[in-house]
Formats: structure tokens, sequence, C-alpha cells
């Protein structure tokens, strides 16, 4: 796995007329990695998919897939895209209706000029793979919206690309069918190595499946990192509240009280609350990140000295496998994930406390 | 859509493609508006070609004829409220109530297109004229004296007219209804207020912007209408700008110049109108992208959808059974009247019209040009209209311009720079049939290149953008996956082209020459020339002869479509 | 009687071929046209000014006579007609092979521009030097159409019935009168003719009666018939047979102050496609068969001008009739754009 990156896109910008949709976006992609482009709608992630397809033209940058240019401004290249390589699955999934289950994984064989007995080898087993080996006669238009899925997967890697493409692929799929094929395509691309570029707006997706993650904003790149990077780590607010919800902490700094690793901050009414830097810069005025399922509630005072206060709760919402119970913390409101519990009544008085180590310090 | 390639090479396919046919468009549609507009200009000596002076002379002329402007503008306004009132009628009553046989009307609801208005206005003129009328000769043995309708009016033009065009209305109007959100008007009733109230204050409001599109598209397909103007207005004297035309270019000297003026007038204004509903209505573009079609929330009215059943009835027996009845009596008689003696039933009629050999030949001339132009018709229409609404070749705005030109243009206009065009050319296909397709292919761009555009983009893109995933080139994919995936669509432009060609008139009344007689043409010529019980005659043979090559056609597409798709 | 035809001496532009060639027997009449010739060319174009039965009556006739020949034919009203061949030669097409007009004012300036072709039928002795061309060999009267007044008797009673042109400018007829449109050569002739006779108020007072203009004579006795109008002004003596025959109420008034009628000419075109065709069609024209046919047909029920034509089918001669013609042919073209002014402008266009 480590070595030279699969795919590399650098400083790509896409404008649609005057708007510009992605604004200088620029992340590799290692061999069998899945790099997943998280984000809010309208962040620039398709279009950015779409980019490196070849279905979208920018309007700068360079995409590179195994060293190879497929996409240069500056040089003057684009490679269409039925010439890239590439495979992708559809949001919608694009099964063709006249077309029967096999003839729609079939299709990149055909264009491929394979023979027909490798291609009825190589669909067959395709359609093994995603467990829809008994529907290749049927007609398409009798498949649910699982099962359409599992058939736009076959097509997408029976021709054996190296690199695949997921647009939103299981934003369609109830609940239920969402988790479980999350877990099934995670084994598939382990299971045939391919470098997969993922987009997604959901956060829980992204978590779960990807190798690294790549948060955008309004066009362009807030964060890369691993998945528990850009969870315990988030380098802004967005990303902080993105990613889970999060408290934020605004306060001046005390350099007077840090110590080690530890940096404090005082809020504009005086709580004091420590946290940690994590190599970045600490300025004047800082901002401090705090899960919601690290702050933790308790009817008695904690024997710990930093970071525990006493706090008035303000109301709990019921959620079946936790509660989220509001507290006021001074002039702030906080909000605390807090396993299932009896319910506290509000304007009862409770102790808060959270590690300082899951106080993150966010950047500039 | 696809992105193409900068600079992909050699020119690919998909250019070659693309621009050719985009070429082939511009040449059909601007060489005989070149002719129209410089005959418009001509203030020359009209013998002399080509024109020696230009100048706005027959502009100025045009003035001398307000009488005739203003007939087009009060046939034309007041045909397109009845067809609106029609349209939007039948489109209610059709998508949000629950009348019996729903689904059968609305496909019947086509058929008045099918019927060419000649036909229409050749029955209503039998049933309406003061004197011979059949209504009125009713009206008159029942005691009344003088007539209750008189069809030679104004009124009775804009009736005749809005018969026919009111299905068209229909459509589009029931179109808009199918994408309003049902839950609208839910909203409206759940607050408790009455189903005629919310029809006024929710679904009306909500459906105007179609409504107002359907009306500016209708507005302009009257002004340019020419049929009923014909048979009904020039009897009595009642001219609009296509009749007119008509006949200032049939005499000698013919009025060359001024009649080229009151075209491109015609044109004009039309062009500006349909500049319009391009604009305003479609949101920039002549097709509807259409989002997500809602089923409509279809009203109970228990006892009174019997009413409304009527009223379906009505419509399709004043459009469809009447004219065609009409034809038949009148065509079994000596002299038509309303109470025929024994003595003056005849079948010589048939038999004159049999022997005609204008007939037969102008018969088959018009299915076999009517085959050709469907057949070459839809490949090329098809290619514009994805060069226009699929591809990201650069300068498909200008190129939807000039496809849609030939709508702003009354088809005899058009037909008048094109008898110029042709004329000069110097392959002599001047005359003949050759002529004929060239003309309907051009007039019919609008047309065909609506409907497959239409249904084109109904197809969602990823289909074919997964194709080109799968790494097919531009012309496989477009044979794998693109024209199956049309077929249905295909074949109903196919028909509609066939039946669009075979009922022309304004363009082939022009160019027709000794060895290209077609038929609706030739009704009119019968018309002119010859008793209307052969007239009768002859357009019941051409509506027999057409719908059963429609249903022929029909059949045999049923079953290639139930073959291909699954 | 083999006579070689006068034309070398006389005519300025004279065409070689034919021209020492004797004529020759078909069937029972004269021919200077190569009738082999003619039936291997195998085809004939006629323009012609007649409604769709009329023409396709005249051609019937011809085929039958000459079966190796295949007709076809266009027809428009001479107006439109003569403006369709002009713009079509003055595009450098040469389509047509005879054309046939209802007036002899286009005629003439067909003659003077060249489109007709030189041609002297041997049947030219058979006809007045007033019903052919001036020199002979462009066209020749190949008809004549008488027309008088003609009403529905179930409308009007005799009583009230017209008698005379004057009879017609009464005020009960208003909305209720018939005539022809002004590409029309029978009209242009009777405008012409009454407006010599009574002034040139007449035509003002007949305007006010607002009738309305048709195409052709079948159209007029059509309404007629019906009872869409009452009379029509120009009511043409063959279509009065025609109606008659098929049980229409219908009457015939024949002024005394005289009818109206026009010429109708036929010529061969110059340049023409089917030149040895369009020879032998002249000539089956201007034969006896020719113009039995042409008289005796109903669609036609032309009264011919041949010095030895028999009656016309109802018994009736053209002799019998008083018939106003212009009698200064070229004075009557001239006044050609003066009609089409006035009469354009009485009907509104």
């Amino acid at each position: 796995m480590p070595g030279q990156p699969h795919i590399e896109v650098e400083n790509l910008q896409v404008f649609y007329g005057k708007v510009p949709a992605v604004r200088g976006v620029s992340f590799t992609v290692l061999p069998g990695e899945q790099l997943t482009l998280l984000g809010p709608s309208g962040c620039g992630k398709t279009t950015t998919l779409r980019a490196v397809a070849g279905l979208e033209k920018p309007t700068s940058g360079e995409i590179r897939i195994g060293g190879a240019v497929i996409y240069s401004a500056a040089r003057n290249v684009n490679v269409p895209a039925e010439k890239r390589g590439l495979s992708m699955v559809f949001q919608s999934y694009a099964i063709w209706p006249h077309m029967s289950v096999f003839e729609n994984v079939a299709y990149g064989l055909r264009v491929r000029r394979i023979g027909s007995t490798e291609i009825t080898e190589k669909v067959h087993r395709a359609l093994d793979m995603v467990q829809m080996r008994d529907f290749a006669g049927r007609r398409t238009s009798q498949l649910s919206g699982g099962q359409q899925q599992r058939v736009a997967l076959a097509r997408a890697f029976v021709f054996e690309p190296s690199v695949l493409l997921f647009d939103e692929p299981l934003s369609n799929l109830d609940a239920k069918l969402r988790t479980d094929m999350r877990i099934e395509l995670r084994e598939l691309q382990h299971r045939l190595g391919i470098t997969s570029l993922y987009v997604t707006h959901d956060l829980e997706e992204a978590l779960a499946m990807s190798d690294r993650i790549v948060v955008m904003r309004d066009g362009s790149v807030e964060q890369v990192g691993t998945p528990d990077e850009i969870y315990s780590l988030p380098r802004s607010a967005f990303v902080a509240d993105f990613i889970g919800s999060a408290n934020l902490i605004r306060g001046h700094s005390r350099p007077d009280l840090a110590a080690g690793d530890t940096i404090a901050l005082e809020t504009a009414d005086g709580q004091v609350i420590y946290g940690m830097a994590y190599g970045r810069s600490v300025g004047e005025e800082l901002t401090f990140s705090v899960r919601t399922v690290h702050l933790q509630i308790s009817l008695q005072r904690p024997a710990i000295e930093k970071n525990v206060w006493p706090v008035r709760v303000e109301k709990t919402v019921f959620q079946g496998d936790f509660s989220q119970v509001h507290v006021v913390w001074g002039a702030q409101r906080l909000i605390a994930r807090c396993a299932a519990m009896e319910p506290i009544a509000p304007g009862r008085d409770v102790y808060m406390m959270v590690e300082p180590r899951r106080v993150v310090l966010l950047g500039a | 859509m696809t992105a193409i390639a900068a600079n992909a090479g050699p020119v690919s396919a998909q250019k070659l493609a693309g621009y050719g046919v985009a070429a082939i468009a511009a040449v059909l549609v601007l060489y005989p508006v070149f002719y129209l507009f410089q005959a418009a200009f001509d203030v020359g000596d009209p013998q002399t070609r080509p024109p020696t002076a230009y100048g706005f002379d027959n502009f100025g002329n045009l003035l001398q004829y307000p009488q005739i402007l203003l007939n087009t503008l009060t046939v034309s306004f007041a045909a397109t409220v009845m067809a609106l009132v029609i349209g939007f009628l039948m489109a209610w009553i059709l998508t949000r109530t629950n009348v019996p046989g729903r689904k059968l009307f609305e496909q019947l609801m086509t058929v008045p297109y099918y019927l060419t208005p000649l036909l229409g206005a050749l029955a209503w003129s039998m049933l309406g004229s003061p004197e011979s009328g059949f209504v009125n000769q009713v009206w008159r043995a029942a005691g009344a004296s003088g007539h209750i309708i008189d069809i030679n009016t104004p009124y009775g033009i804009a009736w005749v007219m809005a018969l026919f065009e009111g299905s068209v209305a229909f459509v589009m109007i029931a179109a808009v209804m199918k994408s309003m959100d049902p839950s609208l008007e839910e909203a409206s009733q759940i607050m408790g207020a009455s189903r005629l109230r919310t029809m006024l204050r929710v679904t009306l409001p909500l459906v105007i912007p179609g409504v107002l599109g359907a009306a500016i598209f209708v507005f302009a397909e009257m002004l340019g209408s020419f049929a009923v103007a014909l048979v009904l207005g020039s009897p009595n004297r009642y001219y609009v700008i296509t009749t007119a035309i008509y006949q200032l270019i049939q005499q000698y000297p013919p009025r060359i110049q001024v009649s080229a003026a009151m075209g491109v007038s015609l044109f004009a204004v039309m062009f500006v109108m349909l500049f319009i509903y391009r604009r305003v209505v479609m949101g920039g573009s002549y097709v509807t992208i259409t989002g997500k079609a809602f089923r409509p929330r279809v009203a109970d009215l228990k006892g009174l959808r019997w009413v409304l059943f009527c009223i379906c009835v009505l419509y399709l027996l004043a459009s469809v059974l009447l004219p065609v009845l009409t034809l038949l009596f009148a065509s079994v008689q000596k002299i038509a009247v309303a109470f025929p003696t024994a003595d003056n039933f005849t079948l010589n009629n048939f038999r004159a019209a049999m022997s005609m050999n204008a007939v037969s030949s102008a018969l088959g001339n018009s299915l076999l040009l009517g085959f050709a132009t469907a057949s070459i018709g839809i490949a090329l229409m098809g290619l514009l209209a994805w060069l226009i609404y699929r591809s990201r070749l650069p300068g498909t705005g200008l190129i939807e311009y000039v496809v849609m030109f030939p709508q702003a243009v009354p088809r005899l206009v058009f037909a008048f720079g094109m008898m110029w065009a042709w004329l000069v050319f110097p392959i002599p296909i001047y005359g003949t049939t050759w002529l004929l397709l060239i003309a309907y292919l051009t007039v019919f761009l609008p047309l065909g290149v609506r409907t497959i555009a239409g249904v084109m983009l109904q197809i969602d893109k990823s289909l074919e953008e997964c194709a080109q995933m799968c790494g097919a080139s531009w012309t496989f994919r477009t044979r794998t996956i693109t024209v199956p995936l049309l077929l249905p669509g295909l074949i109903a432009t196919w028909l509609l082209l066939f039946i669009a060609s075979v009922r022309e008139l304004g363009a082939s009344i022009l160019l027709m020459g000794p060895h290209s007689k077609v038929i609706t043409p030739a009704i009119v010529e019968s018309w002119f020339g010859t008793a209307s019980e052969l007239t009768a005659t002859l357009a019941l043979i051409q509506t027999l002869v057409v719908a059963a090559a429609m249903l022929v056609l029909v059949l045999v597409t049923r079953r290639l479509t139930a073959e291909t798709v699954g | 009687m083999a006579i070689v035809p006068m034309l070398g001496i006389s005519a300025p532009s004279v065409l070689a071929q034919g021209m020492s060639k004797s004529p020759t027997k078909v069937l029972d009449f004269m021919t200077n046209a190569d009738v082999a010739k003619a039936e291997q060319e195998g085809q004939l174009v006629f323009y012609c000014h007649e409604n769709e039965a009329g023409t396709a009556g005249i051609m019937e006739g011809f085929r039958k006579d000459f079966p190796k020949i295949n007709t076809s034919y266009v027809r428009a009203q001479t107006g439109a007609l003569y403006s369709k061949i002009l713009a079509e030669r003055s595009a450098g097409r040469f389509d047509v092979d005879v054309i046939q007009l209802s007036d002899l004012a286009p005629a003439f300036d067909f003659q003077k521009k060249g489109g007709y072709e030189h041609y002297v039928s041997p049947e030219t002795p058979a006809y007045k030097d007033e019903n052919l061309s001036s020199p002979h060999g462009y066209f020749f009267w190949t008809g004549v159409d008488p027309a008088g007044i003609a009403y529905n008797t179930d409308k009007i009673a005799a009583g009230n019935a017209p008698k005379n042109w004057k009879d017609l400018l009464n005020p009960t007829w208003k909305g209720k009168i018939s005539c022809k449109i002004s590409a029309s050569g029978l009209q242009f002739v009777q405008w012409y003719a009454l407006r010599k006779l009574y002034g040139d108020g007449f035509w003002k007072e007949f305007a006010k009666l607002q009738p309305h203009a048709f195409d052709s004579r079948v159209q007029l006795f059509d309404r007629l018939a019906k009872g869409d109008d009452m009379l029509t002004a120009i009511g043409e003596y063959p279509a009065y047979i025609l109606f008659k025959s098929k049980g229409a109420k219908v009457a015939f008034v024949a002024p005394p102050d005289g009818l109206v009628a026009t010429p109708l000419v036929v010529g061969a075109v110059s340049k023409a496609p089917h030149p040895e065709a369009s020879k032998l069609f002249v000539d089956w024209a201007m034969s006896k068969r020719g113009q039995a046919w042409y008289q005796t047909n109903p669609n036609l029920y032309y009264g011919s001008v041949r010095t030895d034509a028999p009656p016309m089918p109802t018994g009736v001669k053209l002799s019998d009739f008083k018939l106003l013609y212009p009698s200064d042919w070229n004075e009557y073209a001239a006044q050609s754009p003066t009609f089409l002014k006035e009469w354009n402008g009485m009907l509104g266009l």
C-alpha cells in the first residue's frame, strides 16, 4: 500500500460560468485505499468526483491517475471519460431498463470486446460476489433498490478497473439497508483491492468505510485525515461540528495555567477549562472543541481537580440509546451525551467533568 | 450531460455528426428566410431579379390594409381564448376528476389533431352556412326563419380553429396540471375551502404560468393559420394575412413585395411571442424539463362526473364525429341538403373521385412523402435534439433558435421564401416531390425536435454517463443505450411527423408541381374548382386512408416495441 | 391536301425544323408534328386555367387518342398560372409544353416575351383570323366561354328576376350576389365590356352590393344551387348546362345587351421539354376531333369558334348569342392594372 499515490488531484478548480463550485482542491489517494469526500450539499464533493471521472470539465488544475496526466489545464490535456479506464457507481444506480441484469453487468466487457465465454464467466463471478447470481436473466424493472445497487456494483468492477468512483451510492436506500450495504461494500473493496474515491454527506458512512476522509466546505478542503483524526482532532469549528456534535468554547488563553501538554482557557464569564493543543499554535484567543459524548454528568462531585464544574440542568432529551442533557455552564449552554440513564429533572444541580485530553484546541 | 474534450485529437464522430446536422438545419431554414426578407425589402421593379433597390416602402404599404391586420388579430385572439377554455376544461376534467373513461378520453383527445383543420372547415361550412348549412336547414324545418349559426363570420372561423387547436392546448395544460404538487390543493381543502374555492384560489394561480405559455404558443399558431380562414373567410370577403398573401400572389402581376412584407411582419410578431414564450415561461428553453411527475389528486364528483362525461363526449363529437359524418352525408348526395329525397343519393362522387387521376397520384405521393419525411425526420431531428439539449458543444443556443425559426413563420410565408430559394438552386428540384420533402423537413423541425427532446430529457443523464464510464464511445453508447431508450419516443415522433406531413397545406399548396401533387392541397383545389359534394368525398377518402395507414403503423410499432423493451 | 406552311415567309422568328415537312394525317386530322417522336417523348405537361375536373377532362381527351403519351398538368386561375410560368422561366426552368389561358391580355404579353413557340398548325385554315394570334402560329382560340346572369329559382321568383345587366344593381341583391376573383380572365372581360357599355359608375354601384368572389364557375354555381347566393353576376353558360343536368334549381338569363365572353387560348410553349408532343396537342386541340371533345365534355362545354363547328350539346350555336368582345384587344390589355386595382379594392384586398 505505501508508495506512489494512485490518484492525484492538484489545485482543481471548477467554475460554472462565474460561480465557483470547486476552488483549488488538492488530495491524493493511495493504491487500494478508500478516500471519502465528505461534506454538506453544495460543498463541491460531487463536482470533484465527476471531474476525476471526466464528466465535468474543470477550469484549471491537474489530475493524474497512476502517474499519467488525464487532465491538465496547463498542458491542455483532457482525456475523455470513456478513455480514462475508471469505473463509477451512480447515486441513482443508472441500471439500464431495456437490458437484463446479465446484460447490464456485461456491458463494460462488451465494450472491451471480450469473448462471450469469458464474459459469461466474469459476469457470473461478479454477480456471485454481490449475491445476485440468481437474478442474472431477470428484467431489471423487477428489482428493488438494494438489488439494483448490487447490480450497479457488479457492473462497475466486472471489468477490473483500477479505480472505482462512488457518487453517494447508498443515499437512496433506507437506513437499515444502508448500514448493511456499508459493510458489504467495504469488504468487497478490500477483497478486490481497488482504489476507491467515495463521496457522501453521511457522517457515519464516511467514518465506517474510509481509510481517509477529506472534509469539504464551499468548494475547499477543510481537513484531510483518518476517521479517527478527523473525529478526535478536528481542525476547525466547522469540522468539529460536522463530524459529530461538538460543544465550542471560546475564551482567552491562560498561559500561566499551562503545564506540559496541557493549556488553559478562560471564558468571558470567568470559567476556566483545561485542554490540549495537539501541535496547533496557541494564540491569544482560543477555541476549544469538546464532543458531547465526552462531557460526563454525575450527581456527586467527582474527586478530580481540573475540569469539574457544578452546572444546572436545563432539559433532558431522550434519544433511546442515549440522552442529551442540556446544561447551563456559566453564560453558555453545553450539551452532554449520556448513556441511558434516569432522566434528570430540569433545574437540578449536577456536576460536569471532562478529561483535558478530550478538550481539543481548534486551529486558527 | 457529457463533457466534450476540447482537444480530443482528430475530429470526433460526435462533433462531426453534431455540427453536420446543425449545418443542414441552418441551410434548410435560413436559405428561404433570406429570400423572403430580400423580397420584403425589394422596392425596385418586381420583375427584375436580383432586386435593384432596397427600402422600407413595402412595409409602409401595409398600412393600406388595416382591415386585414385587424381581422388577423381578432380571429387569432378569439380562437386562442376559445382553445384555451376548451383545453383547460378538458385538462381539468381528465386529470383532476374521476370522470369515467379517463384513460380512453386522454388518448382520444389527440384525434382532432390528426384530422386536418381543412376537413373541419369544410364540414362546418356544410353545417353552418347561413343558407345551405344543415344545421340551419334543420332550424328552418323546425319552423323558425333565417339561420341560427353563420359559420362564415370571424367567430365562426375562430370556433372551428379552436375546436382543433383545443387538443393542442389540452396536451400542454394537462402536462402542467400533472406536474402540480397535489399537496398544495390538499392543504387548501384541509383548511376548509370548498372545491370551487380551491380551484380558483390555489389550482388556477399555480397553473397560470403554464396556461400562459400555452396561450402564447397557441396564439402564435393561430396567427399563421390558413386552411380555415380560406374556406370559411374568403367567401365572405373576410381576409386574414395568410389568405390575403395567398390571393395577392395568385394574381398577375403577383404582388410579391407587399406579400413578403406582410409575411415578414407576421413573422416578426410571432417571433417576439415565441421569444417571450421561451424566455419568460419556459425558463430559457423550448422544452419542458419535467421534474417529478406527481400523481394528482383526483376529485370524486359522484353524480356530477356523468355531466363531465357528456362534456368530453360533446367535444369529441363536435371536433371529430360530427365533421366526419357531415362529410359522409354530403358525399353520398348529388346536391347536399339536410333532408335529401331518395333520388338525391348517389355513389357517383366516389366513382368520380376514384377515377380522378390527380386523386390517386396525390394520395400516393402524400403517403410516400409522409413515410420519407417521418423516417428522415427522426434521424435528423433526433440528432438535432441531442445536439441542442444534451451535448455541451458551443453554439447550441444559436442552433436552437435556428431550429425553432420555422415555428415563427406561417407555413405559407415560409413556402413563399422556399419557392424563390429553390427555384434558383442549381439542382432542379423545383416542382418535384424532393422539394416538398425538403419543405416538410424544414417546417417540421420545431415539432420534431421539441417532441424528441421532451422524451430525451426524461432519460436520466446518468444512464448515458454510466455507459461512458464503462468505456463506451459516443457511437457505441448512442447505439446501445440512447437509441433503444428513445425508441418509444422516436416511434411516437415518427407517427406525428407522418400525420403532420400528410395533412400539410400551407407550404404544399405553393410548392406542388405537375408531378408532385399531394392530397391536402388537392382537396383545396377541389374546393375551388368542383362541387362541394365531390370535395367532401375527397376529404373523406383522405381521412379514411390516413386513418387506415395510422392503424397499420400503430399495430406494427406496437409489436416492435413489445419485442425490444422488457 | 399538302400545304406548305406559310410561316416561312411572314413570321420573324422562325424555327428551321418542320418547315419543309409536309403535314401528316393522324387519326382524322392533320399535323406537322412528328407523331412517332411525340410518342417517344411520352409526356405532355399542360398548364391550364380550368378547374380540376375541366383540366383533367381535356387531358383525358388527348390521352384517349394518344395513349402512349402520359399527361400531367398544373391548374390555377389565369392570373396565378401566368405568374407561375413567368417566375419559372425567369429562373431558367422550362418545364411546360402547352399553356391554356382564359384571358387574351397575358397571351399577348407571353407572345411578346417569346414565351410561345411559333408553330403554325395545318388546322389553321379552319379558323377566322380574329380567332388566331397575329401573326398566326402563337396561339389560337380553343373555345369561348360565354356568361350571362344566373339565379336560383327558389330564391328569386321569375317576375323579380334580372333581365339585363343593369338589373344587377338592385339593392335587394346586397350580400347575396357572387362574381369572380380578379385573377379570372372572364371577369376582366366583363369588367371591361360593361364599363364600356354603361360607364364607370356601373361597377362602383356593383361594389355597394358587397359581392362574394370565387375562383371557378363551379363554386359559383355550387353556391347558387344550394341557395348560399341568390344570383351570380357572371353565370357561365357551360356551368349552367352542367348544373341543370344535375337537377339544380337554376335559371340562365342572356341579357339582350349581350353576353360577355372570353376566348380560351391555347398555345405551345417555347423551349418545351417535349416539343413534338406539344405541337401534336395544338393540332389535336384545333382539329374537329379535339374541338368536339372540348365542346361536349360536361366539365368544359366550350363554344367552339371553328368555322365548321357543330352546335353545342344544348343545340345552341355560339353565333346564336350576342357576344360582347373588346373591339381593341390591345387597349383592353392595357387596362389590366386599372381593373386589378378596382376589383381588388372592391373585394377588400
